[in-house]
Order: C-alpha cells, then structure tokens, then sequence
C-alpha cells in the first residue's frame, strides 16, 4: 500500500531522506483535507452508531442514568404488536415503493427519450413536483384524493367509479403514501432518462440492422445497457423507503380529522396503525414516549437492514467499476 | 467558526461524560425535604414554560402576574410553546423552568416517576393545604401511586352536545340520558340520501374521530382501566358494553357508509367542523366547544347535558382532564416555584379570572362556586360536573399513553369488524398494556 | 416539430413513414399526458390557493373569485417572515458549511492517493445509506445535554464538518476532471491546496453548484431534522415544519395552507430555473456508477 504513495506524488528521482519529508508532507496534506470530515464523522456516526447499540442495552428515559437490561429490549419487540405492524407497513412499502418507484421512473423517462420536440419541457414538468418539500407533497395529495369531493375522485364519478377513501382508509393508506413518492420521483426519472440517453446510437443500429423492433431494442438494448443505474435506483428506493417518516406523519393527521399538531400519539399511524412505519413507532418511543433504550433497539434493527441494502449497492458499484476497467 | 469548534468540544466532552450528565444537577430540593419559601419582599426571579400560545398565553401570563399581589418583587418570564419533549430536554440539559406545565396528563406517570416533576408532599404537608379543595378526579389525575409531583391549572369536562332543531325535528324534546336512549335518537335524527349514503348523522359513533377517544367515554360506560389488583382491565363486561354500543351503531350507519361520511367531514378545531356544519346531530365533547360554537357558529341553536350513560344510575359522570404543573428536578428556585404554583392551584380570585379568560373549567371546590364565574346556560352543565363529585380522570400509569393508544387502536379495528371475539381480543390489549408497564419496571 | 418522416427520407417506403407518424403522435401525446399528469395537482393547489376560504374544502375547482390577497393574507396568520429567516439561515449556513468542509474532502477522495482511500469511500456511501433515524436518539441526547435543542445548531452544525451526500456527490464530479490537469498543476509547483482552489474548483464549478442547490433543497424541505430539534421552540421553525403545523395553529384553511404551500416552494422553483442544467446534471451524476 505504501508503493501506492511513492509512486503518485513523490518525484521518482528525489532521494530517501527527501522523500519520506515529502511524504510526511503529503499525509499531512492528505489530512488536512480530511480534518472536518472524520471528525464529522466521528461525532455524527461513527459515536451515534457505537452509542445508539450501547443504549439499546438499556433502560432509559433521559433523565434518570441508562440501568443496563441486556437482552430486554430485543425480546420485547416480539411482544409489542405495534412493532410487528411497523416492520409490516415498512416492508410494504419497501417492496412496493422499490418496484414502482422504478418502473414507473423507467417508464416516464422510455416516453421521454423518445420524444423528438418538447424534451426539456416534459422533463420539468415531471421534475417540477420534486421542488416540494414532502409535508407540501402529502398536503396536495390529500386534497387532490380528499373522498367524495377531491378532484380526482369527481374525475372518476365521470366515468362512474366510486373512488377509495385513500388516507382515510386503511387498505388504501399506503397506496396513497406511494403516490405522494411517486409523484416526487422526479429525480429517478432524470437519472434514468439520461442513461438512457447514453446508450450509444451504434447498439441501437445494430439491433434495427438484425430486424429488431423498438420494443426489442429496448429490452435488449436499452435495459441492459443502463442495468447499473437501475441498480441505483432500486437500492435508493429501498433506502427511502426504509426511512419513510414525513409523509406517513402527514398524511395520518391530515387525515384524522385532529387538529393536534403532528407527531401527536393520538393520530399517529391513522388509519388502524396503517400508516404507522418503522421509523415513525421508533420516533413515537423514543421522543414521545421517553422510551430511548427501545427506540435505540428498534433504530439497530434499522441499521442492520440497511446496512445490508447499502453492501449490495457497494458490492454492485464494484462490479460494475471492474468490469469498467477491465 | 470559533463557536462552532466550541460546541463539537463540548459533544465530545459531553460523549465521554454521558451518564455524569445524565445524572444532572438539582437533587437539593427532591426528597431531602422541601425548600424555604421566600421572604415577602424578596427579589427573585421564577421562569414557566407552559404550552399555550396566542391569545391564551396572554390570560396566563395576566394570572401570573397576579402572584405580585403576594410577592411584590417578583419577576416571572413565561414562555410558551413549550410541550413534554422541551420540559424533558430541559431537565435533561440541567436548564429546566422552575414551574412546568404540561397540557396532556398522559405523561403525569412518567414525570412521577421518573423524578422528573418533584415530590410536592413535604411542601403539601408543611404548609398545611387542603387538598380536599380540588375535586377528586382532578386530583387523581396530577399524582401517580401516591406520589403527588403536580398540580392542577384548571380543567377540560367533558358532555352532550346536541343540535336542538336537528332533536326536535325528529320529534325528541329532551336530550338522551342513556346510551340506549342516545342510540335510539341517533337513529331517529339520521338522514340518508336516496342511494344510501349519510347526509346527516345522528351521532357519530367512530372512535379516534373527534372527542370520541376511549378514555373520554369510558366513565360513562361504568368502564375501569385496572383491576382491584392494578392489572390492565379492559377485558371487562362493561368495556365490552361500551364497544358492543358503538358497534351497534355503525352497524347501523353501514362501516363503509360510514367511513365515506366521515372521510369528507371538517378538522376538529376548524369552521368546517361537522357539529358547526350540522352534519351530526350529537356529539361528545369539552366544555370548550361553547366558545368555539358561539364564536364560528352561531346559527347552531345547541344544548348541552351530561353524556348519557349505560346505566340510569351513572347519570351525571364524564371525563376530565386538565392541565398540570409541577417543579421540575434541577429548578433553581423550588421554594419560591412551589409558591406560585399553590397560588395558581388554590387563589380563587386568580382561578376565576383566568377560567372566564380561556373558558375553562376551575379546578378548585371553592372557584367553581364563585358568583363571578361567568356561566351561561350551556357552559352550566360543565360546571355541575365538575362539582357533582362523579368525574373520573386518565388512568395513569408510567407508559405515556401507550395503554391508550391500544385500546383505541383495537376500537377501530372492531368498529371495522375485524375482531371476532370481542373478550379474547381485550384479554389479549390487556396482554400488551402489562408487558408495557412490566417493561417500563416502574 | 420536424416530422419524423423527413428526419430518415432514405429509403423509408410509405408504410412504413406512414407507421412512425403514427408513433410520433402516440409517444408525442403520452409525453403530454405525463406532463399534465405532473403538473395538475400543481395548478390545483393554486386554484385553491385563490379560493375564499368557505369555498377551498368543497367540490369546486376553479374559484369563485380570486383571492390574490390570500397570498398577502398569510403573513398575518403566522410568523411566516420568521419561519422564512428560520429556514434561510438553516439552508445558507448548511449550504455555505458543507461548501467548506466537503469540497477538500472530496479532492482529497478523488485526485489524493492515500492508504484507506477506498475504506474511507465506502464509510462516506455507508453513512449516506444511514437512515437518520439511526442515530437520532445519541444525537438527540447529546444536543439536549448541550441545552442546545430548540436551536438551530444541531441542524447546522454537522454540515461544516461532514456531509455524506455531498461528499460523495462532488467526488462524483471531481473524478471527471482529467487527472493531467491536476499533475500539470503540481508539476507547475503548486501544493495540493492551490491545486484544488486553481483548478479543481474552477473545473468543477457546475458539480459543486449542483451540489451546493441539493444541499439548500434538502434542508429547506427537511422535516425530521426541525421536527425533532426546534418543534417545541416555534421561534425557531422552519417553513417545512410550520407548514404541517398551520392547520393546527389557525383553524384548517386550507386557501391559505396552500398558498403557503406554493410560497414554499418558490425559492427552489426559481433556483432550479436559473441552474437547471446544474441541476439536471448534478441528479445525474448521483446514479453513476462508482
């Protein structure tokens, strides 16, 4: 590893002595670079982290000293029901959000390569939803899907569809948290459209040479081209979804009928706990019910599960660097 | 910069000295016996968080400025805004308030506990007050297991509110005084469109939706949350009378027809509220909805009474609830901050004023009977329950208000129809409460 | 708005031109379907936000009357001037500190050759991945030990020190620049930090400007961090969190809770006009591959 050092920034003819100074110097300079970095790191992960296990060995409430319990913590989440439905809602959206939010960014950004006039236009217009903040996102979808009166549920009376009770019905809670991400996934598109966008003309004339139809080309040519990217977009989508808070607060007071200011217990997870995800019942235990020792177990079991998304997407970043190289 | 560098130094500091912090400051008042009060003209500053804001705030700070009339050189800074989580990081950080208030009792358990709210006992005890004075559901509600570490700032009755033309259109002159009286109306002041969904509803029987929440009924049901043994007791036959009654009800109504209603109805403190819009005919709710309806609907010809019970002979129960307040540990002046809070606890002249001011309901025997307590024919109703000796306060207990929290959860499933056995169900919500509390190790 | 069928005249038959029109006009139509579909709800908050306040929670779409001054109106309602100074200092200072300390970070990670490079990439990916959740509790517990919650600080502060995100996207941008320019420099004698100021920086420019607006958008819209750290300090909210807490503080309007929602948003619109093809590059560079 030290041949890694010399060879870059040391003049190759320097002697010895000039060149240890000189790479005492480059470390030092290499650190100074660094300095913020890992001590921001240090004290905004690495410690959180080491301390965030410590505390869920404990009981603590803040004010009294954390009193060592081992196991407790652990063992009770499997007697604690709410956190069965979090794991459960939070799973959902995982598998759901991953594939639609994909799919459906893939699909935006095909139409969109392939128009000819107007890309720039339709490409902000799809990202311009992006803009807002998601307290703002739920908002206008909970007006816009609002039962009986909302616009999109007159838009459906037209056709004579009687449209769900969306945020006020458990069943159709989630599919309606999905389409606030949904609408905001503006960022995906772009991605995806501009991989898209760098798939090189000759594959495509190759293909329409062997009497591949676009449909083909796409799937043959298109698809596995920009595979690394939609990787991303499936380890992003996991990731956010994992994290899925701000919307499920939002939407479950909007939709409560409760003036209580968000992240009041009383409406957290309406309706039925549905909107009730992992992340808002460990916020509930630990900010709301003083319960830290919980929520830091609760936030390992978080940890655990997205360590393991973010090792998939450094496994396949590797790969797909070596296959670069190579 | 330089600051910024300052406050990492001072996370690292506080990494490596986490439980001495956590320790904190402040044991001088807590248990070794209760602080000197100050001398009548002493100078001394208290500071009160409380959570009120706006115009509600300013009647506050007029009751405790008040306390001067005692202490004339006093200074008192009230800030408000401030909810649970910001008392608890201010006795956390060793820079608590000297009194605290908390709008919900739901945490009372905790802060007892918990030591956050110190033991007011000795202080009680040495100077001779009578706690007789606050009515005894008040009273249960600011002490937990016999610890008492707070106090009430007046407090929430709740009641029937009904539409008088909506009852006397359906032909009903009085108000319901039983719950099968009250479903019988409720049927009778229903109205449904030709395809069968609700125009206007009788009254709305879905919990979690408005004032309809388990605590808030229960006391009419006859319903208790501990057994004689202090278990959760839920799995009881009037708790299951008292879902039995609501389920009645939305079988009535139709669940779906039901849930497409409420779906489309007002947030609970805006004009759009379904009571001001006359979308339900009765409904249960504080006695701060008589502000509210005077003030945004008054084309709402109301009634008020007691919330009809199961049983004849509970007429005249309901819930209530209140604010509190109490020392926090690590306050910088426990003597002088007991004596506010007992003048803000027991002075009659204060109570009075700041009731009329934010229309609440007094919490001591002697301010309820005060002739200057403006009460108009609706706000009376309150006032009786308050001083009928019948109302029962939130069960405390040191989980917050998780045991809450899963017997509404498990209302609203069985509203939804998804509970088979009603009995097993309860056993099994009593099941979650006392491994909560088991856990909790308090 | 070239028809198709003249961009490949050779050898195309009839049919077969006649087809691709066809395709035009589907894909052509979908693409105008999509963007509607994207902007509706848009213009439906703004239909509602110049609505009179009995008429915003019906059935109607289009107002009555315009009501131009609900725009004007909010700032009664609430401090939003306030909440606004709230929400700018959080985004600049955030923005101006990640600048300082992410941008050496990310040279250092992309054009330095040093042992544990690659480690040190793979904890600033890891720490990007982290949900925040994970790490609220120590942080939370910390800060409140610090009595500094109900300030803006633990919001601010992280960003003059380390930024994941930011760190990893600018080492994404760094990377693109040829590493002769960087040799030429050091080979004309200048340290590493002349290096990255002459060169990189200025190379780099559209990367860290990119980088820069993710990091005003992130926190203008974040909602944990003020949710978790200022919501019992209303002097201290930011737009994001005033804006869940509006209906709660003045009875549900929702004319108005919309006009905020677009005022909210307009701060970003208007940098994403005036960057937008940092902006479009610099999302993506996120999903390029390591």
């Amino acid at each position: 590893m030290t041949a890694t050092l010399e060879r870059v920034d040391v003049a190759r003819t320097a002697p010895a002595k000039g060149r240890s100074r000189a790479r005492a110097r480059h470390r030092l300079t290499v650190l100074a670079f660094l300095a913020p970095a890992i001590l921001g790191f240090a004290l905004f992960f690495a410690y959180p982290l080491v301390a965030t296990i410590g505390f869920s060995f404990t009981e603590y409430d803040l004010i009294n000293p954390p009193e060592w319990i081992g196991w407790e913590n652990y063992a009770f989440m499997f007697s604690d029901k709410l956190f069965l439905t979090a794991v459960y809602n939070t799973l959902w959206f995982v598998v759901v959000l991953t594939v639609a939010r994909v799919v459906f960014a893939l699909g935006v950004a095909s139409v969109i390569a392939r128009l000819k006039s107007g890309v720039g236009l339709v490409r902000t217009l799809c990202y311009l939803p992006s803009l807002a903040p998601p307290v703002a996102a739920t908002l206008v979808f909970f007006l816009v899907l609002r039962p009986n009166e909302g616009p999109l549920d007159a838009l459906l009376g037209w056709f004579g569809v009687e449209g769900p009770l969306w945020f006020a019905d458990p069943v159709w809670a989630k599919p309606g948290i999905a389409a606030v991400v949904l609408w905001v996934s503006g960022d995906l598109m772009i991605i995806i459209l501009a991989a898209i966008l760098d798939v090189p003309q000759e594959q495509y004339e190759a293909a329409e040479l062997d009497g591949a139809g676009a449909v083909r080309r796409w799937w043959h040519v298109t698809l596995p081209t920009i595979s690394p990217v939609l990787t991303f977009g499936v380890v992003n989508s996991i990731i956010l979804a994992l994290q899925l808070f701000t919307q499920a607060v939002v939407a479950g007071s909007a939709a409560s009928g409760s003036a209580d200011v968000t992240g009041s217990t009383k409406v957290l997870g309406f309706p039925e706990n549905s909107t009730l995800t992992f992340p808002v019942w460990l916020y509930t235990q630990g900010f709301r019910y003083f319960d830290m020792g919980y929520a830091a177990a609760m936030a390992t079991v978080l940890f655990v599960v997205s360590f393991a998304a973010t090792a998939l997407l450094v496994q396949r970043m590797r790969r797909a660097s070596h296959q670069e190289a190579s | 910069m330089r600051k910024l560098h300052r406050a990492a130094l001072l996370c690292v500091a506080a990494a490596v000295s986490l439980t001495a912090c956590a320790a904190g400051s402040g044991e001088q008042a807590g248990r070794s016996g209760p602080a000197a009060a100050p001398g009548k003209d002493d100078k001394f500053s208290l500071t009160v968080w409380s959570n009120y804001s706006g115009r509600e705030q300013d009647e506050v700070t007029k009751a405790l400025e008040s306390f001067k009339a005692k202490f004339p050189n006093a200074e008192i800074r009230h800030e408000g805004s401030q909810d649970d989580d910001k008392i608890t990081a201010g006795i956390r950080g060793g820079n608590p308030p000297d009194v605290a208030m908390s709008f919900t009792t739901d945490n009372i358990g905790q802060f007892c506990s918990s030591g956050s709210f110190q033991e007011l006992k000795p202080y009680v005890e040495r100077d001779g007050v009578d706690l007789g004075q606050i009515p005894d559901a008040v009273r249960s509600y600011t002490e937990y297991k016999g610890n008492r570490c707070a106090m009430p700032l007046l407090s929430d009755v709740y009641g029937l509110y009904y539409n008088k033309d909506m009852l006397a259109e359906a032909g009903i002159s009085a108000p319901p005084k039983t719950t099968a009286e009250l479903l019988d109306f409720a049927k009778r002041t229903t109205k449904k469109a030709a395809d069968g969904s609700i125009e206007v509803a009788g009254f709305l029987p879905t919990m979690l939706f408005y004032a309809n929440r388990p605590p808030i009924w229960a006391p009419n049901f006859g319903a208790k949350w501990e057994t004689p043994d202090g278990k959760s007791g839920l799995a009881s036959p009037e708790w299951a009378g008292m879902l039995e009654f609501q389920k009645e009800l939305v079988d009535f109504y139709g669940y779906d027809n039901l849930e497409r209603f409420r779906a489309g109805l007002g947030q609970e403190y805006s004009t759009d509220h379904a009571f001001h819009q006359k979308k339900i005919a009765m409904m249960i709710d504080g006695e701060y909805r008589t502000a509210f309806l005077e003030d945004q609907a008054p084309d709402v010809r109301f009634g008020t009474a007691p919330f009809p019970t199961s049983k004849p002979e509970l007429y005249g129960i309901g819930f209530t609830t209140g604010t509190i307040m109490g020392i926090p540990k690590g306050a910088k002046n426990p003597g002088a901050a007991w004596e506010l809070i007992k003048h803000l606890s027991f002075d009659t002249d204060t109570i009075v004023d700041l009731a009329n001011g934010i229309k609440n309901i007094p919490s001591t025997k002697a301010a309820l009977a005060d002739p200057r307590l403006e009460v108009d024919e609706n706000f009376k109703t309150f006032v009786d329950l308050a001083t009928s000796g019948k109302l029962q306060g939130n069960p405390v207990t040191p989980i917050g208000d998780a045991h809450i929290k899963a017997i509404g959860d498990f209302a609203t499933s069985w509203q939804a129809g998804a509970v088979p056995d009603l009995m097993a169900g309860l056993r099994e919500v009593d099941r979650q409460i006392d491994d909560r509390i088991a856990k909790s190790g308090k | 708005m070239t028809a198709v069928g003249a961009a490949r005249p050779v050898g195309v038959t009839r049919p077969v031109r006649w087809r691709k029109g066809l395709d035009w006009v589907a894909v052509h139509s979908l693409g105008l379907a999509l963007g509607l579909m994207f902007t509706l709800p848009i213009v439906f908050v703004f239909l509602t936000a110049v609505m009179s306040d009995s008429q915003a929670f019906t059935k109607d779409l289009w107002p009555r009357e315009w009501h131009w001054g609900n725009f004007v109106e909010v700032f009664d309602k609430a401090p939003l001037v306030k909440y606004l100074g709230n929400s700018m200092l959080y985004s600049l200072s955030a923005t101006a500190g990640m600048l300082v300390s992410s941008v050496p970070a990310a040279y250092a990670l992309a054009k330095l050759r040093w042992r544990g490079r690659n480690v040190a990439f793979l904890l600033v990916v890891g720490a990007m991945m982290l949900p925040p959740q994970v790490v609220a509790v120590p942080l939370y517990d910390t800060w409140s030990g610090l009595g500094l919650t109900g300030t803006l600080w633990p919001l601010i502060a992280p960003y003059f020190l380390f930024d994941a995100f930011s760190i990893f996207l600018l080492r994404q941008f760094i990377l693109t620049i040829p590493q002769s320019y960087v040799d030429a420099a050091r080979v004309d004698g200048c340290g590493e930090f002349q290096a990255l100021v002459r060169v990189v920086v200025p190379m780099a420019r559209p990367g860290i400007a990119a980088t820069a607006l993710f990091c005003f958008l992130y926190t203008w819209n974040d909602y944990f961090g003020p949710l978790l750290y200022t919501s019992e300090k209303p002097d201290r909210w930011t737009l994001s969190l005033a804006l869940s807490s509006f209906k709660g503080m003045h009875h549900v309007q929702w004319n108005l809770a919309m006009a905020v929602t677009l005022l909210i948003m307009v701060p970003a619109v208007v940098l994403f006009a005036f960057a937008q093809r940092s902006f479009v590059r610099g999302i993506t560079f996120t999903g390029v591959k390591g």
